[in-house]
């Protein structure tokens, strides 16, 4: 309990030379600038100017697929070799590696879905300057250049990209040592920080060397580039030019700071950049830390292209400690675009169980299960529903994950059951970090198995973590990770049952006594260093989590694991939130453009903690995070263990009455949610979208990350300061509508908007032409909800017309894609007929049987008619009563009374 | 026309009779009367009759479905004969869980569910008749508590006086001795003027200073808190003159010269005799001193206690100077009612969870809560406090300590004197 826990953290902070808790903000000392970092200041120290690496013409090989090129190092002359792959879906790729390394440098598996297919590329010139390759389309053209060596995109007359231009590109190639390996004579002088790097007290022996690479990315006509995250900083990225690159390094990062580029939790390397004309994406795919410098410009036009004087331009430039160049160029060149050629590389968002995008209720810690119960009372007490209770680590056995605590938890399978009567569900934490305890058998497993991590001298590595001392299972071994699969079974997770689910946290990893709170990088994952994977060890943790809740359930049911760290490819895995956030607005304000830019490069299930973690909100600031949070994509509540208790009836009936409201609208969009996350597992299209991916042309739209869309059609723009009166809210679409979907108020689009708030308000607009599906009939949890009516709001656009979509299946299994058991309906009204009609051609899934029918449909901008009748196949012609408000202009069908899953057609005469 | 609508009208209400309209309680059927339409409770809306539980909104009141989950915030009336009738949320009809006890809320809903009222009465039959029983003996106690509580208080009061009576004594005692003092005091002064002051150079004025007083008196001049200690605070308040070789006081020499009073150069006999007796009276009125303040404490503790208030009938008097322990897992929980709440870990480590601060039940309640506050501080926190629900049984004790939120404790403590009467009605009235 508290003093204990308290002597445990004062204890660590002695123990240890990172402080736990005593700070109220990042200790920055705690973490490397590029300055601190010997690759980083090495590669930074190397300014823009001629590359020193020129293309042997003569060794161009051209297969089918491939072409392959060596660069020439004129000043060591080491060698090269260059990979160009065009890929299905306007993709290029590039790798470079060295040609003969004197070992194998690493290649990150696993984040790739396939083996990229490619598709045929040609020459189309070639002369002694270099060589011009047909990239598909009538004018799609990559230009080779030989000296200096540089590639061009060329589309048309048109640069879309140029790689190298700026000849950053830099490889340090493996090397042995110089005392030990006399024949070496054209080896460069060694540099500080090659050979051993000591931060802080940490001695990182570098026993392989220096490794590390770099290139530059040159995009003309582009101000707006996006992505890499995770970062707590503006949606847009910054110009890093004199302060620290973007930071990818996945670290558990004490406190945060807001607009900031130091590395947090997860990392996925890729980078959209964005303009009125083109959206294009730069997936560089390496593991190790990674340092991305952004510069923004004018720079003058010349040669190739058709422009002339001035026209902005942003560089990128990639630095990255080991592993080779391998990147991905997704040339869009819609937003839509981009995203499918991403998801085409590493998947889409896993789909979740619908109750997972439900509420969930945690914190650090419900006590014991009496608590449990109480907790799950009071929302049944106070009418407001939740799907989830989270327990945190003090539910475990002395921090041994898999097990209960005896005293608080003697009967986990009766406080499930007990949730399951209510139709609930649970999620308990498994960690990566494990007890070194011989008496716990899921270390003594690790250990006998040899699955954990090993320092360099080759010993198990140990670190500290919550359960004191602790081992760390090597996750990038498919072996280890099909053992821990296996340990989620219900035999082998004692107490566990099919409504526990699972959160994964401390997975960068977080090692308390770890130089920058992480793993030593010569630890050994069998043959490649921690350096090599680092930034993969979160998604190998959440992968196994949710391969082990599938095989649970004989590969019958869909997992839902939630973790904090995270790379390229964990969208496949479920859950990602933004880490150890505070209680301020600011980082309230945070939530979204973190959300955005995960939804930028595919991790769609985003959310923050509402309430935020550390520190006490304030009553007002609970509610607006309610109030935001409900409208985001990962809907969780969390309190710090050393805050007050935070459930939401304990600030009053009014505020408790706010809470309820919020929560109340999740629930009734989950249907949509559902849609919207359907479509994001088929398409790999984002859920949480900035305005710009809608409105790609809408400079507007580039810049605004307090407000976005939730597909296509609802625009949210949360309350995010005190003492709010009213908000301005950008509606984009030049001869659009939007109608706020609480007073059916319609408004223009390509308009500023605003709307006074009051403390019930969440700004929140459904698009003129679109159709959204609620359930209005707000029960304990989302499973009470399944067979309940729908309520079809359908939002007339100014030529009277609009569409939308229904998507229903069981919930939770992977029938829907196994057995195509799912009901899909595309919804239109034009010409004064509204119909639904099966979206995917008929025959193509076997009916699925549902209770659910449509109780109301709600006409937004509608004119009063006559009569209106129904049709439904099987069902003849009956007439639908109806109502409408001349003033507001909303019509309402009563009671259409048909079944959701077939066709029906409505008309208004 | 209106013969075969009345016909119509007659067979609809017959058939409505015969099939009760769902979830309404009896005092709202005069709402359901069987007419051709239905007016929303509220009277917001006139609706056809056949529309009153069609599973479609059509009142903003909900009214008109009493018996489905059609309306936001409707309710749905529980019969449960043989037990409590309630309302439950209608959001919870054909949700598939069973809510009332004669299972008329999963009428369509494919769940079995049981009809368990008539289990369910007997249980809370047998439970308030224990209750009760343990309420009229809790309440019995109670009353022998609150006579012992009177005689206590009598007890204490006549303490109180005898006690001040002691005191009044001492304090004539005092004044002849303090009087006594001074003139042995001025006898030594005399004497030793005589014999060594012009012996006395001006060179040390301090010393000489020191030396002319008697020790004693110094060392009272100097005990400013009258607790028979001198602490360097103390002398450094009244003597910053005084420095030692190190020119800092620290705490031992403070407290040793203060022990040690005076290190008197010996002089003649006859000076040596009044400064014994001048001693001796020093220490008589020490005595006396220290006689005085301690019964002068007593009562001020006394007075104190008297002051806690203990209930309108001081019934929760006789748990001053009582401990209540209890053993929750690794941890040992001691309530010292008015006092105190500690928690002892099983490696012995004691940690305050608050000190006596005030009753804290609702205005109607006010006995019903007790709070201890500024117990340790929390790590990176507030201070611990303990609310401490009182809940009537007939024994007292400690029944159990949790901890919802971190540092904030909560406590059940049973007692016959939380029984009150008033709980008879409310046991009644439960029995159905």
């Amino acid at each position: 309990m508290a003093s204990f826990i308290e002597r445990m953290y004062l204890q660590l902070t002695l123990v240890l030379s990172i402080s736990l808790g005593i700070i109220q903000a990042v200790d920055r000392s705690n973490f490397k600038t590029c300055e601190q970092s010997a690759f980083c200041s090495r590669q930074r120290a190397l300014r823009p100017g001629q590359s020193s690496y020129r293309a042997l013409l003569d060794t161009l090989e051209l297969s089918d697929s491939r072409l392959t090129l060596q660069l020439l190092n004129n000043n060591n002359k080491v060698r090269l070799l260059l990979e160009l792959y065009r890929l299905q879906g306007n993709i290029t790729r590039v790798k470079i590696n060295e040609l003969k390394p004197i070992k194998p440098r690493y290649e990150v598996p696993d984040v790739l879905i396939t083996d990229p297919p490619t598709e045929p590329m040609s020459v189309v010139a070639q002369d002694e300057r270099g060589v011009v390759l047909s990239l598909g389309g009538v004018d799609r053209r990559l230009y080779v250049n030989a000296q200096p060596f540089r590639l061009d995109i060329m589309e048309g007359p048109k640069l879309v990209l140029s790689i190298n231009s700026r000849g950053l590109l830099a490889f340090e190639q493996l090397r042995m040592r110089k005392d030990t390996d006399i024949l070496e004579q054209e080896m460069e002088v060694d540099q500080p920080g090659m050979w051993e790097e000591t931060f802080k007290s940490h001695v990182d022996s570098k026993p392989n060397g220096p490794s590390s690479i770099s290139l530059d990315f040159s995009l003309p006509g582009v101000e707006h580039v996006y992505g890499i995250p995770e970062h707590a900083d503006s949606l847009r990225l910054k110009n890093t030019d004199g302060g620290d690159p973007y930071r990818l390094y996945n670290l558990d990062v004490f406190q945060y700071e807001l607009f900031n580029p130091m590395a947090l939790y997860g990392a996925v390397p890729v980078l959209l950049s964005h303009n009125t004309h083109r959206t294009t994406g730069l997936f560089w795919l390496n593991a190790a830390e990674t340092w991305v410098d952004i510069s923004s410009g004018q720079v003058g036009l010349c040669g190739r292209t058709d422009g002339s004087g001035e026209v902005p331009q942003t560089d990128v430039r990639w630095i990255s400690e080991s592993g080779i160049i391998d990147v991905f160029i997704m040339l869009g060149p819609r937003p839509a675009d981009v995203f499918s050629q991403y998801a085409s590389l590493t998947g889409t968002q896993a789909f979740p169980p619908l109750s997972s995008l439900a509420y969930h209720q945690s914190r650090w810690n419900y006590n014991d299960q009496e608590d449990v119960a109480a907790v799950d009372r009071g929302f049944d007490e106070h009418d407001i529903p939740y799907d989830f209770i989270w327990l945190d680590i003090e539910h475990t056995d002395g921090k041994r994950y898999f097990t209960w605590d005896k005293n608080n938890f003697p009967q986990p399978k009766d406080m499930l059951q007990g949730l399951m009567d209510k139709r609930r569900k649970m999620v308990t934490i498994v960690d990566p970090h494990i007890k070194v305890d011989s008496s716990y058998k899921i270390h003594s497993e690790i250990r006998s198995r040899g699955y954990y991590v090993k320092n360099k001298d080759g010993g198990d590595y140990e670190g500290w973590c919550w359960p004191g001392n602790a081992g760390y299972p090597d996750f990038t071994n498919p072996e280890m990770r099909t053992w821990w699969a296996s340990m989620f079974a219900y035999d082998q997770y004692e107490g566990s049952m099919e409504n526990l689910y699972t959160w994964n946290d401390m997975n960068e990893p977080s090692v308390f006594n770890g130089p920058e709170v992480t793993m030593l990088k010569d630890a050994l994952h069998g043959p490649w260093e921690h350096r090599d994977v680092h930034n993969l060890y979160g998604l190998y943790v959440q992968m196994a989590t949710a391969e082990g809740q599938i095989r649970r359930s004989g590969g019958l049911e869909r997992p839902f694991v939630l973790s904090r760290s995270f790379f390229a490819g964990s969208q496949r895995y479920g859950a990602v939130w933004t880490g150890d956030n505070s209680a301020e607005w600011g980082h309230l304000k945070m939530s979204i453009p973190m959300c955005l830019s995960l939804g930028l490069v595919g991790i769609s299930f985003c959310g923050a903690d509402v309430g935020g973690f550390f520190k006490t909100p304030g009553t007002e600031l609970l509610v607006r995070w309610y109030q935001a949070g409900a409208y985001q994509p990962f809907f969780r509540a969390h309190a710090h263990l050393d805050t007050p208790r935070r459930e939401p009836w304990l600030f009053g009936p009014d505020n408790t009455a706010l809470i309820r409201e919020a929560v109340r609208q999740r629930y009734a969009l989950l249907p949509y949610w559902y849609l919207q996350f359907y479509q994001a597992h088929r398409t790999g299209q984002p859920v949480m979208r900035p305005l710009w991916v809608e409105y790609p042309e809408d400079v507007t739209t580039f810049t605004i990350d307090d407000g976005y869309l939730i597909g296509r059609d609802l625009l949210v723009h949360p309350v995010t300061d005190e003492g709010s009166r009213g908000v301005t809210v950008y509606l984009p679409g030049n001869g659009e509508v939007w109608y706020d979907v609480h007073t059916f108020q319609r408004h223009d689009g390509a308009l500023h908007l605003h709307i006074p708030v009051t403390m019930s308000t969440i700004p929140v607009f459904q698009r003129g032409g679109s159709i959204i599906c609620r359930k209005n009939r707000i029960r304990r949890s989302s499973s009470c909800m399944e067979n309940d009516p729908f309520t079809l709001y359908v939002a007339l656009d100014p030529q009277g017309n609009a569409e939308g979509e229904l998507y229903v299946d069981d919930g939770h299994t992977f029938k829907h894609e196994t057995d195509r058991q799912f009901i899909h309906r595309r919804l239109r009204f034009t010409s004064n007929t509204l119909s639904s009609r099966s979206a995917p051609p008929p025959g193509n899934t076997i009916p699925f049987p549902t209770a659910s029918w449509v109780e109301k449909v709600v006409i937004l901008g509608a004119q009063e008619p006559k009569a209106v009748t129904l049709t439904s196949s099987g069902g003849g012609e009956s007439s639908v009563e109806f109502e409408f408000d001349p003033v507001t202009l909303v019509l309402t069908l009563r009671k259409p009374d048909v079944n959701a899953g077939v066709d029906w057609t409505l008309q208004l005469q | 026309m209106h013969c075969p609508i009345l016909i119509a009208v007659v067979i609809w209400s017959s058939c409505v009779d015969s099939q009760k309209i769902r979830g309404i309680s009896l005092s709202y059927k005069r709402f359901y009367r069987e007419r051709k339409s239905f007016l929303c409770i509220d009277g917001s809306k006139l609706i056809p009759f056949d529309q009153v539980n069609d599973d479609y909104c059509d009142c903003a009141d909900g009214s008109d479905e009493p018996g489905t989950a059609a309306c936001p915030d409707g309710r749905f009336y529980c019969t449960n004969l043989g037990y409590r009738p309630h309302y439950i949320p209608s959001s919870r009809v054909n949700d598939a869980i069973c809510d009332c006890c004669d299972a008329s809320d999963e009428y369509n809903s494919h769940t079995a569910c049981q009809n368990t009222c008539r289990n369910l009465g007997q249980r809370e039959r047998a439970e308030v008749k224990s209750q009760m029983r343990a309420l009229d003996q809790g309440l019995r106690l109670k009353q022998q508590l609150i006579e012992e509580g009177v005689l206590t208080w009598r007890d204490k009061q006549a303490q109180l006086r005898d006690l001040q009576r002691v005191l009044d004594d001492l304090q004539t005692q005092l004044d002849d001795l303090r009087k006594e003092d001074a003139r042995r005091k001025k006898e030594v002064d005399a004497l030793r003027e005589l014999e060594i002051g012009a012996l006395e150079t001006e060179e040390n004025s301090h010393r000489s200073h020191i030396m002319n007083e008697s020790p004693v008196s110094i060392f009272y001049e100097l005990d400013s808190n009258r607790d028979g200690r001198l602490s360097a605070k103390e002398v450094r308040a009244k003597l910053t003159d005084i420095q030692d070789g190190e020119r800092v006081l620290s705490e031992d020499e403070a407290v040793i010269r203060g022990r040690v009073p005076g290190r008197l150069v010996k002089g003649e006999p006859v000076l040596k005799a009044a400064v014994s007796a001048a001693e001796k009276a020093a220490a008589e009125l020490k005595k006396v001193e220290d006689a005085y303040e301690t019964v002068y404490m007593e009562i001020r503790d006394l007075r104190e206690k008297l002051a806690t208030d203990y209930g309108p009938e001081r019934e929760f008097l006789f748990l001053y100077n009582q401990c209540f322990q209890l053993k929750v897992h690794e941890y040992f929980y001691e309530l010292c009612p008015f006092n105190q709440v500690t928690q002892t870990s099983a490696s012995g480590a004691e940690v305050s969870l608050g000190k006596w601060g005030s009753w804290a039940g609702s205005p109607q309640h006010r006995y019903s809560q007790m709070k201890y506050e500024n117990g340790e501080p929390c790590w990176q926190g507030p201070t611990r406090n303990t609310v401490v629900t009182l809940t009537c049984g007939t024994e007292t004790a400690l029944r159990s300590v949790k901890e919802p939120g971190k540092c904030q404790y909560v406590a059940e403590f049973q007692t016959p004197v939380a029984c009150r009467p008033a709980l008879r009605q409310q046991g009644v009235h439960s029995e159905l």
